[in-house]
């Protein structure tokens, strides 16, 4: 059945459970929602999907209960609801997944599953039903833990899924996730993915949200795709497609996605031998970057990537080995040094450790070359300031109202533009970066990617992790693959294969190309 | 743009509560407020409670807190009130070992040449025996016990002749020679004392003795030596003295000079800083703890240093340092009961340390450093800052302006109880800095908030001696207006947030 017009009707003759009518909702100066359609299906999986700003979130905290539309009505099961509160959202078996979890990692699997509706009985917790109820939903979803692990000590992907597991418990019937795979590994991932086609054939419905458009394309039953705050489009199981989704997000044609070009490599920028980073002491690193060259640097989340990135940054000194910038030998013992060196780095946690989010952006752009620009006696050179923050907004193209807009209200997508910005006022010889378009919309991720080969072009050498098969073996000159703290092997541009990737990051051997 | 409105309406919200207390003082209680010493008071209290409210400040901004406070305000009191301690002495003062009234001997602790058949000699210090006046006629040698108890050290042995025989023997007290006045000059203020005296200066005492009752202590202006004697012109009335008077004079002893007492503090307290900065970046400490242990540590000292006795300089330094608290920049004068309006001197070094407060906070990139790692300390680190060097010169900052307002505080009493000195002056510095803007979590802050969110503080406390409201309710009145500041300020900035977030 053809369906690409905004009417956000449904597409197969499923049951529809949840139905949002011409939802609106302003905000003191913008509409963010503006008459949005929505459609669901018992036991279907609905993505949603479009650019930050496109009003995805405030929909979903809409269908929450954490704030009431300004128009339009929600109906489920043909009736229309009142959505008041996060309670009511509950109970009418509405449950919210946020992506950074809500769990309380000091207290047990049990008791965050009933967090809030313990079981009492002569008035104290009933730790045995606690038990034997929540090891039901555990195994609902796969989990193989027994109820009395501490969260914390669970890894995020298995911490999510007892979030799952939470939901269920109170009979969720429309599960929303919202970006659930930003922090998981690949394997994490596919194991999601078996959990939401099992709740799908279980009847329950979920709306999935994310960047990820593979993922999207494999999930989904049914694709919805907002813009601007409305509907963009819709999009069925079999239309779904790469581009389809992104000219229906953005609203153009957004050719040659990953812009990487053939390029001239010149002299050796890093050489990296037998470095020890302190987490993984027991491996040595050997590897170099020439000046204009991008190196992917691909693995499992916990082979050490972001370790390594830190050691060369100097945040976690090494404790052997040694590192050369330009052929010059460097004891890099805190970041001072290093990006004295010349080297930068953005790192994988943009809000906690590339920005200061409460500054604001000509603050954040400044940061850096503070001392390096400031006039005699420590005083501020406002003018130069000034300048660094101009340029780099324009180069980088931050959507800002102005330079004074604290960098809290900036898209996530803007915020890194402003984190790069920062170290490109620098002019770094060498960039690291750690998953530089995490959790960023199309349009922001494709700049960053020229901006990339804008770089590689002008010398910087380029070193960057990424976990998105995807930006690895679209942007690589070469990708080196890690495994447990090791680099288990390194891929030529022609030897750049997803197969390759995954057996070098899982431990195994290349295969020849 | 909106941020700096933000600070901008703060400033305003205090500033509008001040000048409201203000009015209303002047309107209600006009003579209690508005005269000439209650300003100079309100002009005083404002800067020595600013200073601790622009150390502390600094310390807040770097996300941290500083409880040591007014301890260190305490132990700096103490401390140069040890080092510029005065004492007088007679220049040829000797120990004595022992006194025999019956036998008219005393036996000094030392051998010495300075005191001759015919000396009149005062003796006096002794816990056990009176003072008495005594005319020397014969010095011999003796031997009296050493260290080991052996009797070979030497020693001087007087006989004398004025010890009265129902004296009580002793064995402690001091002589020292008398010397006769020749001749007394009221008009001019001067005393010609027999004897060349050329270590005796302005600033030294000379104690004058009637040998038939009364004595008189004053101080010396100047000296001339005039024919083998000496005119001493004095400070103080004279017209007592006469014909027949003994004069001792006594050598005025201070323990350190006062910019090398002034350093020793500032620097003691620039370690302190340290300490307490090194414990934090380094060891990992939460700063309420260090400051706390901080807080009981440094009174602890101070009450140890002292005996838990009361200490201070008095008026010694009337006319020298204390000044730079209590001197006064006269302006003008009104008729009875406003008197005459002054701006002390030490409100004046004030705002001097505001203002280099504030170029250092908002126009260095210091400042922007302190502001950023008090947001987030590890961004900051990400970005190339050394979080702990400044970290540690927040702390710094803190007790070396807890030592200038040790100083100022001294200065202002006659002397310092180390039990209770100081007590609870961190809280109003932190009320202060808290009112004026500082936020708790750091990376906020404003001196010139600091400096009005003090005379806040000020002008509350003044408004509740001045409206005899009751004392009790001190503490309540000031809880109450920190709060009812704090909540305005998160409810504005809620708002702002609002509207910025729907712009974007």
């Amino acid at each position: 059945m053809q369906d690409s017009d905004s009417s956000g009707e449904c597409d197969s003759g499923g049951t529809t459970l949840l139905e949002c009518k011409g939802i609106g909702k302003s905000f003191p100066g913008v509409r963010a929602l503006g008459g949005v359609n929505l459609s669901l299906d018992k036991g279907q999986v609905l993505s949603l999907i479009g650019e930050n700003g496109a009003g995805k979130s405030t929909l979903m905290k809409i269908l929450a209960g954490v704030q009431p539309p300004d128009e339009g009505e929600i109906l489920l099961d043909g009736n229309p609801v009142e959505i008041e509160s996060t309670r009511a959202a509950l109970d009418l078996g509405i449950s919210l997944i946020h992506q950074e979890l809500n769990l309380a990692t000091n207290l047990s699997v049990g008791a965050n599953v009933f967090l809030g509706r313990e079981p009492l009985r002569g008035g104290l917790i009933d730790e045995s039903t606690i038990r034997k109820e929540s090891a039901r939903f555990l195994e609902m979803v796969g989990l193989d833990v027994s109820p009395d692990t501490l969260v914390g000590d669970l890894t995020i992907g298995r911490q999510q899924m007892v979030e799952i597991a939470k939901a269920l418990s109170v009979n969720a019937r429309v599960l929303i996730m919202d970006e659930p795979t930003s922090s998981l590994s690949q394997a994490e991932a596919e194991n999601l993915f078996v959990v939401i086609k099992d709740l799908r054939a279980r009847g329950v419905s979920v709306i999935y949200i994310s960047h990820r458009l593979g993922e999207v394309k494999e999930l989904s039953d049914h694709v919805t795709v907002m813009r601007d705050g409305e509907n963009a489009g819709e999009l069925s199981r079999d239309e779904v497609t790469h581009e389809a989704m992104v000219r229906l997000m953005v609203g153009r044609d957004l050719s040659e996605y990953y812009e990487r070009k053939d390029r001239e490599k010149g002299d050796l920028a890093l050489e990296v031998k037998k470095l020890r980073t302190p987490v993984h002491p027991q491996h040595e690193l050997n590897f170099s970057v020439a000046s204009g060259e991008i190196v992917a640097v691909a693995g499992l989340v916990g082979a050490g990537r972001t370790e390594m990135l830190e050691t060369l940054f100097g945040v976690t000194p090494a404790l052997g080995g040694s590192i050369q910038v330009s052929g010059t030998e460097l004891e890099l013992d805190s970041p001072i040094s290093a990006i004295a060196a010349g080297i930068a780095l953005a790192p994988e946690d943009r809000k906690q450790q590339g920005l200061v989010i409460d500054m604001t952006v000509r603050e954040n752009l400044s940061l850096a070359a503070l001392k390096r620009d400031q006039k005699k006696a420590g005083f501020l050179d406002f003018s130069k300031e000034k300048r660094i923050s101009d340029e780099m907004i324009k180069a980088m193209r931050v959507k800002t109202p102005n330079e004074d807009q604290v960098i809290r209200f900036l898209s996530g997508g803007n915020q890194q533009k402003v984190v790069l910005g920062k170290w490109l006022a620098m002019k770094p010889k060498v960039l690291l970066l750690d998953e530089p378009t995490r959790g960023i919309d199309v349009g922001a991720k494709s700049e960053i990617y020229a901006l990339m080969e804008e770089l590689a072009e002008s010398g910087v050498a380029i070193l960057y992790v990424s976990s998105e098969m995807e930006e690895v073996l679209g942007m690589a000159d070469r990708a080196l693959v890690m495994h447990e703290g090791r680099i288990t092997g390194e891929l030529t541009r022609e030897e750049l294969t997803e197969e390759n990737v995954m057996q070098l990051a899982t431990g195994g051997e290349k295969t020849a190309a | 743009m909106n941020v700096k409105i933000l600070g901008i309406v703060k400033i305003l919200g205090i500033t509008l509560l001040l000048v409201t207390l203000w009015m209303i003082l002047a309107f209600l209680v006009p003579e209690g407020f508005l005269n000439g010493n209650n300003m100079f008071n309100l002009f005083l209290r404002t800067a020595m409670y600013g200073v601790l409210g622009i150390g502390v400040a600094f310390v807040i901004i770097t996300s941290g807190i500083d409880l040591s406070i007014g301890s260190i305000v305490c132990l700096s009191g103490v401390l140069l009130s040890l080092f510029l301690s005065v004492s007088y002495h007679p220049g040829d003062g000797e120990k004595v070992f022992a006194i025999d009234p019956q036998q008219q001997l005393i036996v000094l602790a030392d051998e010495t040449e300075g005191f001759k058949s015919g000396d009149l000699l005062r003796y006096y210090g002794s816990t056990q025996a009176r003072s008495a006046v005594v005319t020397l006629s014969k010095v011999a040698s003796t031997k009296i016990p050493d260290e080991a108890g052996e009797l070979t050290a030497s020693a001087s042995l007087l006989q004398v002749e004025g010890l009265d025989g129902n004296t009580s023997t002793a064995r402690d007290g001091v002589v020292a020679k008398l010397y006769p006045i020749k001749r007394v000059d009221p008009e001019k203020g001067t005393v010609l004392i027999t004897g060349k005296h050329e270590g005796l200066a302005a600033r030294d005492q000379i104690r004058f003795i009637n040998p038939s009752g009364g004595m008189e202590q004053i101080v010396v202006a100047g000296t001339e030596l005039i024919d083998g004697n000496t005119q001493v012109s004095v400070d103080g009335d004279t017209g007592a003295l006469g014909e027949g008077w003994l004069a001792m004079p006594l050598l005025r002893d201070q323990a350190m000079p006062v910019p090398v007492a002034l350093l020793s503090v500032l620097g003691i307290a620039l370690l302190l800083g340290v300490v307490h900065g090194l414990l934090v970046t380094k060891i990992h400490l939460q700063p309420f703890v260090v400051t706390l242990c901080g807080l009981l540590l440094y009174r602890g000292i101070s009450r140890w240093l002292v005996n838990d006795r009361d200490t201070g300089y008095g008026n010694e330094y009337e006319s020298s340092l204390s000044l730079l608290t209590n001197g006064k920049f006269e302006l003008f004068t009104l008729g009875e009961p406003y008197g005459t309006y002054s701006i002390p001197y030490a409100f004046f070094i004030f705002i001097f340390v505001a203002i280099l407060a504030a170029v250092f906070l908002n126009k260095t990139i210091y400042g922007r450093y302190m502001l950023a790692l008090g947001r987030n300390v590890e961004a900051a680190r990400f970005s190339g800052i050394n979080t702990d060097r400044m970290t540690i010169i927040g702390y710094v900052i803190c007790t070396v302006m807890g030592a200038l307002g040790g100083l100022f505080f001294l200065n202002y009493s006659d002397s310092i109880a180390p039990s209770s000195h100081g007590n609870f002056f961190e809280l109003y510095a932190i009320a202060a800095a808290v009112l004026g803007g500082c936020s708790l979590r750091g990376g906020e802050g404003s001196i010139l908030g600091v400096v009005i969110g003090t005379a806040l503080m000020v002008t509350l406390k003044m408004f509740i001696n001045l409206m005899k409201i009751s004392d009790t309710l001190e503490f309540a009145i000031i809880g109450v207006v920190i709060l009812v500041g704090v909540v305005a300020d998160e409810l504005l900035k809620k708002a702002v947030a609002r509207r910025q977030a729907s712009k974007s």
